[in-house]
């Protein structure tokens, strides 16, 4: 409690410094040609030398006492715009930002908004802007922005291909991925290998990995938090593009003008289409197809300048039939996604009072359907969350920024449901019972400049889960196996509730206009986890709430971090290191499987442990000029400890790798061509190998003995791409005059020529035991064998716009 | 699931590619296994191995000295304890052979090869008996390890029958073997099958030295507690046999003479099995967890299982 009460002593001081007469200036930074509104646009009170930024919807607020002062403001690949104000009164100004000419001048990858490296409390937060990933290399040419977190320091990737990212030692259940502030729950299409947002219809990601503020929770590691476009309000444009495995086109327009626009995007692969006249005649796979697509849209009316709506959709799925054109043979159709709607609503209370008001809905299905013979057998699983939540920022003057607000989530889920029929026979699987729980929280946080030279931001988040009925609880013997007795709860009973404060604070001291030093705590609490039966995330890990014997994880994390720029911030510079705690962690038993969850309680075969993990991340980016990117280093380790696996000894978690370097470039030759480059290299993950061996019946069978003791060969990879963009002008002939003119071309097109894994690195993907030979006679022979993924890859994209 | 799950992968990236590459294993002192069964009517069979390094040599004396001679076992039934015979393969006539394969489910080759050991009961001081419980003890290699276990009731195939695989609509001969069982109103059955063919109508037949089992014949009544149930039957092969010219792999033929052996037994004993299955199913893939057998020897390794066994002969037709 006492970091609030020291946090409330600091503002009311503050407030009660701030007694003169005052006035605010508020609106929003839009793009001029779109209408689009800017997130985190800096504006700059040259005056004061201070400056704000605008708010996930493109609001700002400063109050400032009567006077005379100049805005600046500034937002990457657009035009500054210098603003002189008399302020007499509170003024409304929104603030519309041209594109600079030419789109491809600045290729800046990452970059950073509010305010320089070294000004904010920010640390571990880092913005990507999408429209310009197109750039840089992607696996078959298929952009990726889950691909390029991976490059960032402390973000691991799951593997090779893998959209799957690790945050600072935290399981991929511990990344908090928000669409429109709607929680995606899997963000992966195809097994892993690419992630389910279309890149054309995002305007911004935010990737917060230490340092959470308060008005974020439900995860120990980190935010990732993207925003979709909203859609040109003024007039009516198109881009898409054709790849080697799928194609892509977004459409966005006003629906008024001025008022309203849309957009809507969509994305399908075609491997099913291209690989079915070559399986059709095939007796073993005629019925076998794979296909995934997305689609996006989203429609904002701006009833006035005080109200604006939103209203959003996602939904993507990915359908995958086995089977052959012969009846006895098995056929398999597992379709799973997600779907999330959420529906927003803007409202400015007053000049220094920003609301957001958001409904979501958010569901992820997975389903398994699968015959032969007689045999049928189905599995469903899904999760359906219902969410409410009010956020208010509120600007009281220019030392301060509050937010403060309040979340609900009604969760539904549906655990592996399996029935399995024989015949005319079904088999005895009782439907589990869904599992129903309310998450409610309330946060406050104030960022807060104490002096000229110490920022902090601070905050508190309290929250509280509760399991409630209906629900079906199997009462189990000492041994775990249920003793046919059941305890029902009713509708709405509570079976358990937890709660808990998570204090959030991060501070920045800043030793002179370049260099700054900032350190932050957090501790955060997780109610729901994920369930993994395999090494690598797959559409069949199941997630839980907490209950009865599932406890809320618990992620504590202290971070410290040096901040520099160089050379008028064309480079900056970070150095960050961070110890994290977690507790309650889950993993299923040792060889569990997932029929081993049916007739007995959700939990029944998970077991908890703790973990910890600690790293310095290194940091170095060239933010401007024809060649940038950066280089980041971290060395780190990640432990895990359960007292029911690898005999209560600590182990090395999935994705400890002590050393991970990343490189990242791009560099625009001419107005043309633009080249880029990503290199990566980390320490071999760890993986379970069996160290002796034995028989029974004849086979044999491998005795494990370490987890994760052992490392695979390091990974390492490097991947180039080149664009190649039409020219900006064509010749036109005029009809009457017969003079030949230069004019702007209305449709832009690209090609980028990609090649993945250039050097034909053979990168561990998973290691297996071959055997081969008769052992009667004593020519039996067992190998090691390591598969590698992907080899040299070459790729081409056409992209376009109009 | 999961195998489909890979099958999948590998149909996608038909790109991906594999190399051998060496390994450095830790060294671990060895364990003690203990394959042991003892059925209704028949004398305790007890194989005692121990483990080896995974990359240990795999030539014959290789194999032949993971056995472990001279150790001393007794089984007791709660009144009678007996002491196991070694009975070493050894000056074995070739019938004595073909009958040591059929009991320890060696095979015959292996047994005339190299010179390896089982522990069972020359005279029948100590058969198997339904509801009987039996507790071994073992001594060897100078470790001891023990291990209890119980002859469930007899299960029978309700019926078994033979059905055409229909996977080439030009295929009159292939098919698969069904069995139809009702499984008892308590909970806790387990159930494992096993089949021999006596006679093929195909030319290449050689007769099952055993019964065999392929991967994934174990499963219990946690789901089908009470109920008749029709299971199918693929043909299992002889493990690590040169059986690349076998083209009828997984299927019983039109005229195939087979015993089909319903062995059941208790959870425990079926959770070995069925652990067993899955970690020798699934060497190293990535969409598995690579997991131990869970076995009921305390002090090793393996099972030690009272099998309750019935046994149908079928001409496939």
């Amino acid at each position: 409690m006492r970091p609030l009460i020291l946090l409330s002593t600091f503002l009311f001081a503050s407030l009660a410094l701030h007694a003169q007469q005052t006035f605010t200036v508020s609106g929003y930074v839009n793009d001029s040609t779109s209408g689009e509104s800017l997130i985190g646009a800096s504006i700059f009170i040259k005056e004061i030398q201070k400056g704000v930024s605008t708010n996930t919807y493109g609001y700002y607020s400063v109050t400032l006492a009567e006077g005379s002062y100049t805005f600046i403001t500034r937002y990457i690949g657009y035009a500054q715009q210098d603003r002189s104000i008399d302020l007499r009164a509170d003024v409304k100004m929104n603030i519309d930002l041209k594109p600079t000419v030419t789109e491809m001048k600045q290729v800046e990858v990452v970059k950073e908004k509010r305010k320089s490296n070294t000004e904010s409390t920010d640390m571990g937060r880092i913005d990507v802007d999408v429209q310009k990933l197109n750039t840089l290399p992607a696996l078959l040419g298929e952009v990726d922005i889950l691909k390029v977190i991976q490059f960032l320091p402390g973000v691991k990737s799951g593997g090779e291909g893998n959209s799957g990212f690790y945050v600072r030692g935290g399981g991929p259940d511990q990344n908090l991925i928000l669409l429109d502030e709607a929680t995606v729950y899997n963000a992966s299409h195809l097994f892993g290998f690419f992630s389910v947002f279309n890149a054309d219809a995002i305007k911004n990601l935010e990737l917060i990995k230490g340092g959470m503020p308060a008005n974020y929770g439900g995860r120990t590691s980190s935010v990732l938090d993207i925003t979709m476009k909203e859609g040109n309000d003024n007039k009516f444009h198109g881009q898409g593009g054709i790849g080697l495995i799928s194609s892509r086109f977004t459409l966005e327009g006003p629906i008024v003008n001025n008022k309203s626009s849309f957009i809507v995007s969509g994305r399908r692969t075609y491997i099913d289409v291209l690989t079915k006249p070559f399986l059709k005649d095939n007796p073993n796979f005629g019925g076998t197809g794979y296909y995934f697509y997305d689609l996006n849209a989203k429609a904002n009316y701006r009833i006035s300048d005080k109200d604006r709506l939103y209203l959003r959709g996602y939904f993507g799925r990915d359908v995958f039939d086995f089977g052959s054109s012969d009846p006895g043979d098995p056929k398999f159709r597992i379709p799973w996604g997600n779907t999330t709607v959420a529906a927003r609503w803007n409202h400015v209370f007053g000049p220094k009072l920003f609301v957001n008001t958001t409904a979501t809905f958010s569901d992820y299905q997975f389903e398994f359907n699968g015959e032969q013979s007689d045999f049928a057998f189905k599995l469903f699983s899904g999760i359906k969350d219902y969410g409410l939540k009010v956020d208010l920022s509120q600007y009281p003057n220019v030392r301060h920024s509050l937010k403060y607000g309040g979340q609900y989530i009604y969760h539904v889920y549906t655990p592996s449901t399996v029935s399995v029929s024989s015949g005319a026979t079904d088999f005895n699987i009782d439907e589990p019972s869904k599992l129903k729980a309310h998450e409610t929280a309330v946060y406050f946080l104030d960022e807060f400049d104490v002096t000229d030279r110490i920022r902090l931001n601070g905050g508190v988040r309290f929250t509280s889960f509760a399991q409630v009925g209906t629900f079906r609880e199997y009462v189990l013997n000492a041994a775990g196996d249920p003793t046919g007795d059941l305890i029902n709860y009713d509708r709405g009973q509570t079976v358990k509730t937890y709660y808990g404060l998570e204090p959030r604070l991060s501070a920045r001291y800043r030793i002179n206009d370049k260099s700054s030093f900032k350190a932050s705590f957090n501790r955060n609490l997780q109610y729901v986890h994920l369930a993994s039966f395999s090494s690598i995330a797959l559409p069949t890990d199941v997630w839980v709430p907490s209950g009865k014997n599932v406890k809320p994880q618990v992620g504590v994390q202290y971070a410290a971090g040096y901040f520099r720029d160089f050379k008028e911030r064309v480079f900056e510079a970070s150095v960050e290191v961070y110890y994290k705690d977690m507790q309650n962690l889950i993993e299923y038993k040792e060889g569990a499987q997932p029929q081993d969850n049916g007739n007995t309680n959700y939990d029944a075969n998970l077991v908890f442990g703790n973990g910890y993990s600690y790293g310095a991340e290194f940091f170095v980016k060239k933010r401007t000029g024809r060649l940038n990117g950066w280089v980041g280093y971290t060395w780190s380790k990640t432990m895990r400890k359960f007292p029911d696996l690898n005999k209560g000894e600590e182990f090395p978690s999935r994705w400890d790798r002590t050393h991970d370097v990343s490189i990242v470039a791009s560099y625009e030759y001419n107005k043309r061509w633009t080249f880029g480059a990503t290199f990566t290299y980390q320490t071999g993950q760890a993986v379970t190998l069996p160290v002796n061996r034995y028989w029974i019946e004849g086979r044999l069978v491998s005795e494990y003995t370490e987890r994760n003791g052992y490392r695979m060969a390091p990974y390492h990879r490097l991947d180039v791409a080149a664009t190649l963009l039409n020219k900006e002008t064509k010749k036109v002939k005029d009809p009457v005059t017969g003079e030949v003119k230069e004019v702007p071309r209305k449709y832009r097109s690209s090609w980028t020529f990609g090649v993945y894994n250039a050097y034909n690195r053979k990168n561990p993907y998973f290691i297996y035991f071959a055997n081969d030979g008769n052992l009667a006679t004593g020519d039996f022979k067992l190998t090691a064998k390591q598969v590698s993924l992907f080899s040299i890859l070459p790729s081409i994209t056409w992209n376009f716009k109009f | 699931m999961h195998k489909y799950v890979l099958l999948l992968a590998s149909a996608l990236v038909l790109i991906s590619c594999e190399k051998e590459v060496e390994v450095d294993l830790p060294e671990t002192e060895p364990k003690l296994v203990v394959e042991g069964t003892i059925e209704q009517g028949q004398p305790p069979i007890v194989i005692l191995t121990r483990t080896q390094s995974y990359f240990a040599p795999t030539d014959l004396n290789s194999i032949a000295g993971i056995f472990v001679h001279g150790a001393v076992i007794t089984v007791s039934d709660g009144t009678t304890t007996v002491e196991l015979d070694s009975i070493s393969s050894e000056g074995l006539t070739e019938e004595q052979i073909q009958y040591a394969a059929e009991l320890t489910g060696l095979d015959p080759t292996l047994l005339s090869n190299s010179g390896i050991v089982i522990y069972s009961l020359l005279d029948a001081s100590l058969v198997g008996e339904v509801g009987k419980i039996y507790t071994l003890n073992v001594a060897g290699d100078g470790k001891t390890c023990s291990a209890v276990t119980k002859i469930p009731n007899v299960v029978p195939w309700d019926s078994t029958w033979w059905r055409l695989a229909e996977q080439d609509a030009d295929d009159d001969s292939s098919g698969y073997i069904w069995g139809r069982l009702t499984d008892p109103d308590t909970m806790g059955n387990g159930y494992r099958h096993y089949a021999r063919r006596f006679y093929s109508a195909d030319p290449d037949f050689i007769e099952d030295s055993r019964f065999i089992s392929p991967l994934g014949t174990t499963f219990n009544d946690k789901y089908l507690n009470g109920l008749t149930v029709d299971l199918f039957a693929v043909r299992g092969r002889s493990p690590y046999t040169d059986n690349s010219e076998d083209e009828t792999a997984g299927f019983f033929l039109r005229g195939d003479s087979v015993v089909m052996k319903l062995v059941s037994m208790g959870l425990k004993e079926a959770d070995f099995y069925m652990t067993y299955d899955n970690n020798v199913g699934s060497q190293g893939d990535i969409f598995s967890t690579p997991a131990n057998v869970r076995g009921n020897i305390d002090g090793g390794l393996g099972i030690w299982a009272g099998w309750a066994a019935y046994y149908d002969t079928l001409v496939c037709q």
